[in-house]
């Protein structure tokens, strides 16, 4: 499977794909993205399996991701791993089609459990 | 009417033991020991601004030391082999990692900035019309590191009257 990263910091985006590894997810082809527009578009282009999304981003915002993807017909999975997370942000991203809220700080095993159902 | 603050000191040092139990001490070697003292040197620091339900800041600083261990310990490699741009990087996700944590316990309506960081000390440094509120004050293996809330009084009316 394909695994799209999109954050806009380079040490979140190692630290995901550090801790993926570390879940045992380390085998799956890992691309990065570096704000939310490059998100969009390499979604489109490299056709991912799965996006695990930054909400805070410059360009366009994690959730502007989801719903312009959406919008277009694209049914990708995705969903976020952000240092932020309120009720009203969970309501939206559930609302935009999202599958997944990690919060940061996270763990290789709250990976596991979110990921293991979606990766097997 | 003045916004009651829903962050207090227990809220953020337990915010703060996550980091240091998810990245920085993994192990639980080197935690994070309170001195309790605000007004700890530091060299470097970065922070991120709310907005919105509750507006202020949220301030990480430490020495250039300790920073470089955080960015050795966020990126797996040696401390000498840390450059600045690593260190800058992690000082910034560690604002941005405790900013979010605090704004999800805030009302409804508040904004995150992305961070912002400075390579000086958290005294060069103003956020005007804004208090410190709390922090957590520390040292780690022999280095400095604070963690602190500022609120703006611009969303206070009790105070500006």
């Amino acid at each position: 499977m394909k695994i799209l990263i999109a954050d806009d910091s380079r040490v979140m985006r190692q630290i995901v794909v550090r801790t993926l590894r570390q879940a045992g997810f380390g085998d799956h082809e890992l691309i990065e993205a570096s704000n939310g527009r490059e998100a969009f578009e390499l979604t489109t282009s490299e056709n991912p399996d799965l996006v695990l999304s930054d909400w805070n981003m410059p360009e366009m915002t994690g959730i502007e991701v989801l719903r312009q993807l959406r919008a277009a017909g694209n049914d990708i999975k995705f969903g976020f791993v952000t240092s932020e997370c309120t009720p009203e942000m969970m309501q939206a991203a559930e609302a935009a089609g999202s599958l997944f809220f990690i919060v940061k700080p996270f763990s290789a095993e709250r990976f596991d459990e979110v990921f293991a159902p979606i990766l097997g | 009417m003045s916004v009651e603050v829903e962050v207090n000191e227990n809220d953020l040092a337990e915010m703060v033991e996550q980091v240091w139990s998810s990245y920085l001490d993994p192990e639980g070697l080197n935690p994070l020991i309170p001195t309790y003292d605000q007004n700890q040197p530091s060299e470097v620091h970065s922070s991120v601004s709310i907005t919105g339900s509750w507006t202020g800041h949220v301030v990480y600083a430490s020495s250039t030391l300790a920073a470089n261990r955080a960015a050795a310990a966020f990126l797996a490699m040696e401390v000498d082999e840390v450059s600045v741009d690593d260190m800058s990087d992690v000082l910034g996700e560690l604002a941005n990692i405790i900013g979010g944590n605090v704004k999800a316990m805030l009302p409804p309506g508040a904004l995150l900035s992305l961070p912002q960081v400075v390579l000086a000390p958290e005294n060069t440094t103003i956020y005007p019309t804004a208090v410190r509120i709390s922090g957590v004050y520390g040292i780690w293996d022999g280095e400095p590191v604070s963690i602190s809330m500022w609120h703006s009084r611009s969303d206070n009316k009790e105070v500006d009257e």
